[in-house]
């Protein structure tokens, strides 16, 4: 398939490529490609934690396209909510923006009372060369609460930079408060709680005697984060944004990391499994009794959903590639086959692991466009779509069935019931009457003689054709 | 809280966006975006959520290199690309703010993509300067629209026609009841921007490269030989488009405001009677007395209501004359964009009310906590605030993304009005039933 010369690499067929898929490169312009900037990586990072302040410097549109852009939902504080601008005017950016910023944190924190404050930069601050990190300081040390620099300018690389901008903003603000754990102490790198993700895993893990000191970010707040030094093992559930964070924690507070995932019934159990088999004890066979109750719990309403989408095709993208492969596993369970997966910011250990996992004749992509993905949709005969809100109206209008697995999905999606709750989304779209509707209506002209219409009949068509 | 130094929930959008809404409104024409590649991402999946359709936006992706050294190839590329890929009859380039600030020159990159690019050929290029930071999604739909008029509108021989250009952002169902009307009155007219079709397609099972419809490029070139130019929507606009075909065609040019409401749309109908010794069809006359009929059913529920009412400048001013008709009372008549003719039209309508320009949400709240609203009109934006004062919003205007149908808004003409003055109605009513059940 060719559609933009530069992008062959980048396109390829299980058991058929010879050379490792290109990735991890920018985007091609022109592309159309489904990728946003760093700004926007920082800024899904972040955002979940609900009671700091979230300033961005820079025009307005930044502010406005993000605000509440995230389905993560809160227990508590929601000050996360609101989107805040400095709002950059001509002159801000001929006379610089550092002091507007500066008389905005102070207004700002006056106004608002938050935890912190995370300062994000746009491009035009690249560009007219503010200096964020010396006004956050100057700001930090005036209102007396963390006001943290979140280098994130739009140009400065992809998605994953803004991962990275977002995961040293993080670690900035942690082991600047005490805490010692009653009990077996994790944190979750990587849930951001959408739909309210966390909230039916984390008494999963209380039941097991673990206690989960932060959730990065999901539900978050700036004093968890503060102290999630504290904990003993980091579970690292969206690898792409937050490796990067536990391989620091790893090295400056010794804490190890593992890689787990909370969606499907297979990786949910694992999850569990693994941390019980780090702490012992009797843990791991409190872990079994409980994976065992939930999947004997959840089983009837799965089988059920199986039974009416096991066969059918999925294509998968995904803005990380841990999600991905979670997505791979899940649709095993649901007897289904994978026929596209691809990734707007997976790396080439992420190729290659989900290379091995897809059967061959599956279509990988890196950074994938509209054109790219409908023409692999009509192709690979694709039953549904995974992805986000952007690939959503692309499949409607090819008749796929899509199911929402991103930002502002409303339906949670992680442990037992959401394997279930997921189960069904895929069944009630693949097996909606709507796709059965005729696009045509069926003519009724045909050559057999109509009825002999009356005068007053032919006149209204005299008048139509009139 | 209010504050000098920020914004807080805005209250509008940025420059580029609104050229997206002109440029696809133009048959075969593909919006690119000269900058970082965020921000047409971010755009499309605004006006995805919004109009529930697939909205592509190019962009050159400007990267780091592109923003030191200049982002001519960058834009070359994309420009590449977007030919080879879309096949476009045109391509809209507006720019960002990073292509704005460093300085490049693009309608010289442009005339060398032209020159030296064999694909080049047969493709028109409009570009439209749009720095996020010098005004709002309003103006820069105000000059991309004036842009692609200045690029394309060329003298041949009279056509009789009426121009109609939609000088503010309307709803593709909008645009086509301005369409009906047109074909019903038996008017021979241009109307640009067309989003009709091509940002509320119907289902085919087929997802063409640029979607179907919009207003041809023939037609755009052909507006130079009109009678007249109507613009709706352009009351308290800046002169644009239709002010460009009067100086450099001579052709009278009238701007309306967006008929919503029975004077607004009783100056639109008489503006075309005038213009065409042609009376406006029956059948409108009678979707006249409609309306009235039900601004008369509604009048008591309405009187006195205390409102809200924000988004953008022109639709603000039509909901805000609407309500004067009906004996509501606007207290409150914002709008995100910095345009003083809006301020001096809204105290005009509706003296003694608050008037605000460069608002946003944090200003707008102080001034209902003060005010006792009962009603809030205007984009989703607004939900928070109505959640905390516990007010109905009644969705108007782009954005809406928590709300199906957005695509098929219909609040111009004496017909969208009625269906507003029932909206109004009825959102009050729900909210009594509310308060009763939970009391």
């Amino acid at each position: 398939m060719k559609i933009f010369e530069d992008r062959e690499g980048h396109i390829q067929q299980k058991g058929e490529a010879a050379a490792p898929l290109s990735c991890s490169n920018e985007s091609l312009a022109g592309a159309v490609s489904q990728r946003a900037c760093v700004y926007s990586g920082a800024r899904v990072v972040l955002n979940p934690v609900t009671d700091a302040l979230h300033l961005v410097h820079g025009p307005i549109g930044c502010a406005s396209y993000t605000w509440d852009i995230r389905g993560s939902l809160t227990s508590g504080p929601d000050l996360y909510k609101n989107s805040f601008s400095t709002d950059m005017k001509e002159l801000d950016v001929v006379f610089g923006g550092e002091k507007k910023l500066a008389l905005a944190i102070r207004e700002l924190v006056g106004g608002y009372h938050p935890s912190a404050v995370f300062v994000y930069s746009t491009c035009i601050v690249g560009i007219i060369g503010d200096d964020l990190r010396a006004v956050c300081k100057k700001a930090a040390e005036e209102v007396g609460i963390p006001v943290v620099p979140v280098l994130s300018e739009g140009f400065r690389g992809n998605k994953n930079e803004g991962y990275k901008a977002a995961c040293n903003a993080l670690f900035d603000l942690m082991g600047t408060r005490d805490y010692e754990p009653c009990y077996p102490a994790v944190n979750l790198l990587g849930e951001y709680n959408v739909a309210g993700d966390l909230w039916p895993v984390k008494p999963l893990f209380e039941e097991m005697g673990v206690e989960i000191v932060a959730s990065f970010t999901g539900d978050a707040r700036v004093a968890e984060i503060q102290r999630a030094h504290c904990a003993r093992l980091n579970l690292v559930q969206c690898s792409g944004s937050m490796t990067f964070l536990a391989k620091k924690m790893e090295e400056r507070y010794d804490i190890p990391y593992k890689r787990i995932s909370f969606f499907g019934l297979e990786d949910m159990a694992s999850a569990l499994r693994c941390t019980a088999e780090f702490f012992g004890g009797s843990m791991p066979s409190k872990a079994e009794e409980i994976i065992d109750r939930e999947t004997a719990r959840v089983m009837p309403q799965i089988e059920y959903h199986r039974s009416r989408v096991s066969g059918k095709k999925a294509a998968i993208y995904m803005g990380g590639a841990a999600k991905a492969v979670s997505l791979v596993r899940a649709f095993q369970e649901l007897g289904m086959e994978v026929v596209i997966i691809g990734t707007q910011t997976g790396d080439r250990d992420d190729y290659q692991k989900i290379s091995y996992m897809v059967r061959d004749g599956t279509v990988i992509i890196d950074d994938a466009n509209p054109l790219e993905l409908k023409e692999l949709l009509i192709r690979q005969e694709a039953d549904l779509l995974v992805a986000g809100v952007k690939e959503r109206f692309l499949a409607y209008k090819l008749k796929i069935a899509f199911c929402d697995f991103n930002h502002d999905r409303t339906t949670n999606f992680e442990g037992f019931q959401g394997m279930v709750n997921f189960a069904r989304e895929v069944d009630v779209s693949i097996n909606s009457p709507v796709w059965r509707l005729p696009l045509e209506r069926a003519s009724r002209i045909n050559n057999k003689t109509p009825l002999s219409l009356g005068a007053g009949v032919l006149d209204v068509h005299e008048l139509c054709s009139s | 809280m209010s504050t000098s130094f920020a914004a807080v929930n805005p209250c509008s959008m940025c420059m580029p966006m609104g050229s997206v809404m002109v440029f696809r409104g133009i048959e075969g024409c593909m919006p690119l975006f000269h900058g970082s590649q965020g921000c047409s991402t971010y755009m499309r999946l605004h006006l995805a959520h919004h109009f529930r359709e697939p909205v592509d936006i190019a962009s050159s992706a400007l990267n780091e290199k592109g923003a030191v050294y200049g982002g001519a190839a960058n834009l070359k590329q994309g420009l590449k690309n977007v030919i080879e890929g879309y096949r476009p009859k045109a391509i809209g380039i507006a720019t960002t703010c990073l292509a704005e600030t460093i300085g490049d020159d693009v309608p010289q990159i442009v005339r060398e993509f032209q020159e030296t690019e064999p694909l080049a050929k047969g493709v028109t290029i409009i570009s439209v300067s749009t720095p996020s930071y010098a005004a709002s999604h309003e103006v820069g739909y105000r000059v991309a629209l004036k842009a692609a008029v200045q690029a394309l509108a060329k003298r041949s021989k009279p056509n009789g026609r009426l121009n109609l250009l939609v000088g503010s952002i309307i709803s593709p169902a909008e645009v086509r009841y301005i369409k009906r009307l047109l074909n019903d009155w038996g008017l021979g007219y241009i109307l640009l921007p067309d989003i009709s079709e091509t940002l509320d397609a119907p289902l085919s099972g087929d997802l063409p490269r640029i979607s179907a419809g919009g207003t041809p490029l023939a037609e755009i070139r052909d507006l130079a030989n009109s009678v007249a130019t109507v613009t709706l929507g352009g009351f308290v606009q800046e002169p644009g488009a239709g002010d460009f075909l009067g100086k450099e065609f001579e052709i009278p040019h009238i701007a309306l405001p967006l008929p919503i409401g029975l004077e607004f749309t009783d100056r639109l109908a008489g503006c075309l009677e005038e213009l065409t010794g042609r009376p406006m069809p029956d059948s409108y006359d009678r979707e006249r007395g409609r309306l009235l009929d039900a601004m008369v059913d509604a009048h008591k529920l309405l009187a006195d209501v205390k409102t809200a009412v924000f988004g953008d400048t022109e639709v603000v001013l039509g909901l805000t004359k609407l309500m004067a008709e009906l004996g509501m009372k606007p207290q409150i008549i914002a709008t995100g964009t910095i345009n003083p003719a809006f301020a001096k039209s809204a105290s005009e309508l509706v003296p003694g009310s608050k008037v605000m320009t460069d608002a946003d949400f944090s200003e707008i709240a102080q001034e209902i906590g003060e005010r006792d609203i009962e009603l809030m009109v205007g984009p989703f934006t607004g939900r928070h605030l109505a959640g905390k004062e516990n007010v109905p919003l009644l969705r108007v205007g782009l954005p809406n993304h928590d709300r199906f149908g957005a695509a098929r808004q219909m609040i111009l003409g004496y017909e969208g009005s009625m269906f507003l003055v029932d909206g109004m109605a009825n959102a009050l009513l729900e909210q009594k039933e509310i308060q009763r059940r939970f009391s």
